[in-house]
């Protein structure tokens, strides 16, 4: 059509003049000199009178000179949106960018009725000036892809995110080069892991590129996918070894070992990365994440310092300010930048979830759980919100509604260690020792198949130690030993290890070994009323049961008699601990189920941080386009 | 070949190390692959944090905050990582060893430090890390160590921290025989070995060689301060800690003589300070924390010795005497059972200890397990006893019981050990009064009149019996005079009594009918 309006055109005009105009305008497109672009475009048009292509380009300098409004009604008034589809996507994209969303899905509807029209039209044209079949119908594609996209993006500012993501799927199937569609899908997570996985099968990269970029591109998008459900060894598939000093093949095998709780490695990645490129958005959000993992307290500080003054309208500023605050254990301010974060962008999932964190970590269970629904809503495809909303309702006592949630998070992400591991501890409140064992032994072995190596990292730590409380109720004892000995080489020094090893071998009966663990746990941390207790009960009973201390020899036969009565002590003790579970027993397996909804809290934070994040990289990037 | 590479960085590194800058000197072994820079990567890391730990440890006052960690736990699992990958090298080992020591992963440290020896035999610093990681002989049996000329030392040395003295010292003896007579580090163990077996005159002989040898040597110096502390020969330790001052002040053994020193002049607060100042320099130091402990003993701030006396046993469980502080702390806080559990670890230590047996002996007493505290009381006599209470102890629990042969016989053995060391010793003073008492009540009980006249006569020589014992002669002289069939001297001996003392009564001590007392006691204390 443009060639249409030109071939009008040249033939009433100084056809020279307005060539050249034309090259200007693009010219000063190409250097972002949109005045000038606008200055001419807006002369071409009269001159022209109302050509589309120099509609078009006008209208497109104004959406670069952010005058959305006119620049739609430019095309509306003109009615080109009915004929021509770039200027039908354009009216719809700058109302979109006007937050008209109604109006822009109903531009952007009008296709469908006059759809065929133009591309026949087009297609003529095209035959006349000898392109190729194949290209016409790629670039048509393309450009119902970039509808389909649009279309989806409203969608989903409208909070219809189920639609949206039929749109988006579209968009993608239309043009598997749709990188925007693909992102949007994965890093809103509206999409289980398996749907994604169905989605890349049915993506049909055979026929739309070329066979040598097929396997790369598959894997570059299977690069991107959820990590978090399931921990798997950090590798790059051979189609990407050429690629392997891209930064965003980094920053994804950085993501791969956050999610493996190698957090050093992945730290020392991230700073590899953002050395070379300072403010890569990509990775910004997952060095947070494992900063505030390892927690580096004034690298946060000095860093979301820097993010605040240079894009202060981001939501990631103001999630690393939380994060510090966070960090210092000042709730109150870190809630407020959470906050301030969700606002800017009310779709930015991970400041809902550490907004929810916040809560949690102070015990406000009703308020975390109200975070983590908005977060639940936000996205669908992701299992964490669930998983945490099973965590408070586990702490709050209410382990019916916590299982539903679990069976919620597990429906979508089944392979999930922490979540298995949460389950187990749910099932272990419920003193139904056998399922929690399952469960446990269920996550550890998921760990274990991830490491090549069989080194388990320390976040693992409470697993153990929970596997070491349930052999123990399953009177397993020397398994419980062994749990529990692992689980100090993960952290060693932790009071809570000792005394939960002085335990066991108090429950075996031999004191003397309890009283050494209790006093090491006593030694680390003093007002331990579990470890006083049974430390005076042992020391107690076991001088009770030494009579004759001359020789060692002498103790034994003397030593072991007494021993049956000192066992119906401890287990009685075993049993107020098992039973009443807010007792002074439980403090360790609180605890640990605490700590661990501390260690997960961080890890889904962050994967929740990159996605969305990357999120809001994008729909800023179509903002500027 | 790898190493020649980077060599270069590797020197800079070192001048860097040698200057303590440690974090200076892995910065720039950073990207270095040879073992032996990666062993100076890792170990200037662990210096750095050490080092940072014990700077801001000295800022704040208390003992230092095991929790924090963190950077051994980073060092550990970078270090795990290749171990499991097999790629240290003896040194790498060594400090992995260490590292997991410190983490209280006591049995895999062993397995490191065994392995590394494998690979370095000839690195000391590894067998001195394995010392404290062996409990008793038969473990030491069992390791399998590689056969070399260092091993004796290291086997010496577990000897020496095992309290088995005797084989310890034949082989620093045999060493020195051989060769070594020159070697300070031999003459310093045999002086410990001598001071461990309590040899209190042939340690200071030993150390007088030392000085001569080497006397600008301050190492195990705070042994002989505690050697002269024990003589109490306060001109010397004076002298020693005048010594050690000038050749350096801060030293934690020159911190340890002076704060023995001020603790013989009973200036508590002064030794303390001295203490603490010496665990500034270095936390891990063990008597430091002890001594200190026996401080706040002293000044009775009992909180204070069993915090002291904990971080003691956190840096090495066999020291017995921390052990027994404890056990002593928590009789004063009447804490009976904790304070035996102390005691019997301390006794464990110690075996043939005679305190430690009196301390378990009185707890079981308080805990009212006589029989058992008859049978500790009695090995502790046994043993040879250090403070000479043990016999009276277990006299007065036969009395306390009603087994008044065996009470009777145990004063009477109290009463001739007494005379054998000579009464010079306050200690036994009001225990003899109260023997003699004791005896001379049990004497006109079974009518052996002679020998309970002797015994009161004594008696009366001690202000605080002797109301009694004018009690018991009176009564004597009723019962002589009932039956008249005893002789005349001892009725004139009996008229002068009280008065005057008579000096020979001191002499007599000897030979008094004591002796003639079944000495029976042994047999009926094997069958308790």
């Amino acid at each position: 059509m443009a060639d249409n309006g030109e071939k009008l055109f040249t033939s009433s005009n100084d056809s020279h003049n307005v060539f050249l105009m034309r090259e200007r305008v693009q010219v000063y497109i190409e250097k972002h000199h949109y005045e000038s672009a606008l200055f001419w475009a807006d002369k071409l048009v009269t001159l022209s009178n109302g050509a589309v292509e120099d509609v078009y380009w006008f209208a497109q300098a104004l959406y670069s000179t952010e005058q959305y409004h006119r620049a739609a009604s430019c095309i509306l008034n003109r009615n080109l949106h009915k004929t021509d589809m770039r200027c039908r996507y354009l009216a719809a994209k700058c109302q979109f960018a006007c937050k008209e969303y109604q109006e822009a899905l109903s531009t952007l509807n009008q296709i469908d009725y006059s759809a065929s029209r133009p591309i026949n039209i087009r297609m003529s044209f095209n035959v006349n000036q000898s392109f190729t079949e194949t290209e016409v119908s790629t670039s048509n594609k393309n450009m119902e892809s970039s509808m389909n996209l649009l279309r989806g993006q409203i969608y989903e500012a409208m909070d219809n995110r189920t639609v949206a993501m039929e749109c988006f799927r579209s968009a993608l199937r239309q043009d598997v080069y749709c990188f925007e569609a693909f992102d949007l899908l994965v890093n809103h997570h509206m999409l289980s892991a398996q749907e994604e996985r169905e989605l890349l099968d049915s993506l049909p990269f055979s026929s739309q590129c070329p066979s040598e970029e097929e396997d790369m591109i598959r894997c570059l998008y299977e690069n991107k996918l959820k990590k978090y459900d399931s921990p798997k060894e950090v590798t790059l598939p051979d189609s990407l070894v050429s690629l392997k000093d891209n930064l965003d093949i980094s920053v994804n095998l950085a993501e791969r070992y956050y999610y493996n709780c190698d957090f050093r490695e992945c730290y020392k990645l991230t700073s590899k990365i953002l050395a070379v490129d300072p403010y890569n958005s990509n990775c910004l959000p997952l060095h947070f994440a494992v900063m505030v993992e390892l927690k580096e307290k004034s690298n946060v500080f000095y860093l979301a310092h820097k993010l605040v003054d240079l894009y202060p309208n981001r939501p990631v500023a103001w999630f690393a300010v939380g994060c510090y605050y966070f960090l210092i254990g000042k709730r109150d301010p870190a809630r407020r930048y959470f906050t301030k974060a969700t606002t800017l962008d009310r779709t930015y999932a991970p400041a809902w979830l550490a907004f929810g964190h916040s809560f949690a970590e102070g015990n406000e269970h009703d308020q975390a759980m109200a975070a983590y629904f908005t977060a639940a809503q936000l996205m669908k495809g992701c299992h964490l919100p669930a998983l945490y909303l099973g965590l408070e309702y586990g702490l709050t006592n209410n382990p019916k509604l916590a299982e539903k949630f679990f069976s919620q998070a597990s429906s979508i992400a089944p392979n999930d260690p922490f979540l298995l591991h949460e389950m187990g501890v749910i099932a272990f409140q419920n003193e139904e020792w056998d399922a929690a064992e399952k469960y446990f032994k269920d996550a550890l072995r998921r760990i274990q198949e991830s490491d090549s190596h069989q080194i388990i990292a320390e976040k693992w730590e409470p697993l153990l130690s929970n596997l070491g409380h349930t052999c123990r109720k399953l009177k397993k004892y020397d398994e419980a030993l062994e749990y529990h000995q692992h689980a100090r080489v993960l952290d060693p020094q932790s009071p809570s290890t000792y005394s939960a090893i002085g335990y066991v071998y108090a429950l075996k009966g031999d004191s003397s070994e309890a009283i050494d663990y209790f006093h090491k746990a006593l030694a680390v941390r003093r007002d331990d009323a579990f470890s006083t207790t049974m430390l005076s009960n042992l020391v107690e009973s076991l001088m009770d049961e030494l009579s004759s201390n001359d020789d060692a020899e002498e103790d034994n036969p003397i030593f072991e008699a007494p021993t049956g009565m000192s066992i119906p002590k401890f287990s009685l003790d075993d049993s107020s601990d098992c039973l009443p579970a807010p007792q002074q027993p439980v403090a360790p397996v609180m605890r640990l189920t605490s700590q661990l909804h501390d260690s997960s809290f961080s890890t889904e934070n962050t994967s929740a941080v990159d996605s969305s994040s990357l999120m809001i990289e994008e729909v800023e990037m179509s903002d500027c386009d | 070949m790898r190493f020649l590479q980077e060599y270069d960085q590797f020197s800079l590194a070192t001048s860097y190390f040698d200057l303590r800058e440690y974090d200076r000197a892995a910065f720039f072994l950073k990207d270095c692959v040879s073992p032996k820079c990666y062993f100076l990567y890792m170990y200037s890391r662990y210096l750095a944090d050490e080092k940072r730990k014990l700077d801001k440890a000295s800022d704040s006052i208390g003992p230092p905050d095991h929790l924090d960690n963190e950077h051994l736990k980073t060092i550990r699992i970078e270090l795990g990582k290749k171990h499991a990958n097999k790629e240290l090298d003896g040194y790498s080992l060594y400090l992995y060893g260490v590292v997991l020591k410190k983490l209280d992963l006591l049995k895999d440290s062993l397995d490191v430090l065994l392995e590394a020896i494998e690979k370095e035999p000839l690195h000391w610093g590894t067998w001195q890390e394995l010392v404290p990681l062996i409990t008793d002989r038969e473990m030491l049996l069992s390791l399998r160590l590689p056969s070399c000329w260092i091993k004796q030392f290291f086997i010496a040395l577990v000897y020496l921290e095992l309290q088995l003295n005797e084989e310890s010292l034949k082989i620093y003896q045999d060493m020195e025989e051989n060769g070594f007579h020159k070697s300070t580090y031999i003459v310093a163990r045999i002086a410990v070995a001598k001071h461990n077996m309590r040899d209190v005159d042939a340690a200071l002989t030993s150390f007088n060689e030392l000085n001569s040898l080497d006397p600008y040597r301050l190492e195990d110096m705070d042994i002989l301060s505690n050697l002269l502390y024990v003589k109490e020969m306060r001109h010397d330790l004076a002298h020693l800690a005048h010594k050690c001052c000038d050749i350096d002040k801060y030293r934690v053994e020159t911190c340890c003589v002076i704060g023995n020193y001020y603790s013989l002049r009973s200036q508590h607060e002064k030794a303390v300070l001295y203490f603490q100042r010496s665990i500034k320099l270095n936390p891990l130091y063990l008597s430091a924390w002890t001594l200190m402990g026996h401080e706040y003993m002293e000044m009775k701030n009992t909180n204070a010795a069993i915090q002291a006396y904990r971080q003691a046993l956190e840096i090495n469980k066999r020291d017995y005497r921390a052990w027994y502080g404890l056990g002593q702390t928590y009789e004063i806080l009447k804490m009976p059972y904790y304070s035996l559990y102390y005691y019997r670890n301390a006794q464990r230590l110690r075996p043939n200890d005679s305190r430690m047996i009196m301390g378990l002996g009185e707890a079981y007493e308080k805990l009212d397990r006589l029989q058992e505290a008859k049978k500790c009381f009695w090995k502790a006599h046994r043993v040879g006893d250090i403070e000479g209470a043990a016999l009276l102890k277990l006299a007065k629990l036969h009395a306390r019981l009603g087994e008044e042969d065996q009470a009777a016989g145990a004063y009477n053995e109290f009463v001739n050990e007494a005379n054998a060391l000579g009464l010079g010793k306050s200690y036994s003073y009001e225990g003899l009064s109260e023997a003699y008492i004791y005896l001379a009540n049990f004497y006109v009980k079974h009518e052996n009149l002679d020998a309970a006249y002797q015994a009161a006569q004594i008696c009366s020589e001690y202000t605080e019996t002797r109301e009694e014992a004018k009690a018991v002669l009176k009564h004597i002289q009723q019962l002589r005079q009932e039956r008249p069939s005893i002789p005349s001297n001892n009725d004139i001996r009996m008229d002068d009594t009280f008065g005057s003392i008579p000096n020979d009564s001191f002499q007599s001590h000897n030979n008094t009918p004591v002796m003639n007392f079944p000495p029976v006691m042994n047999l009926r204390f094997n069958t308790p």
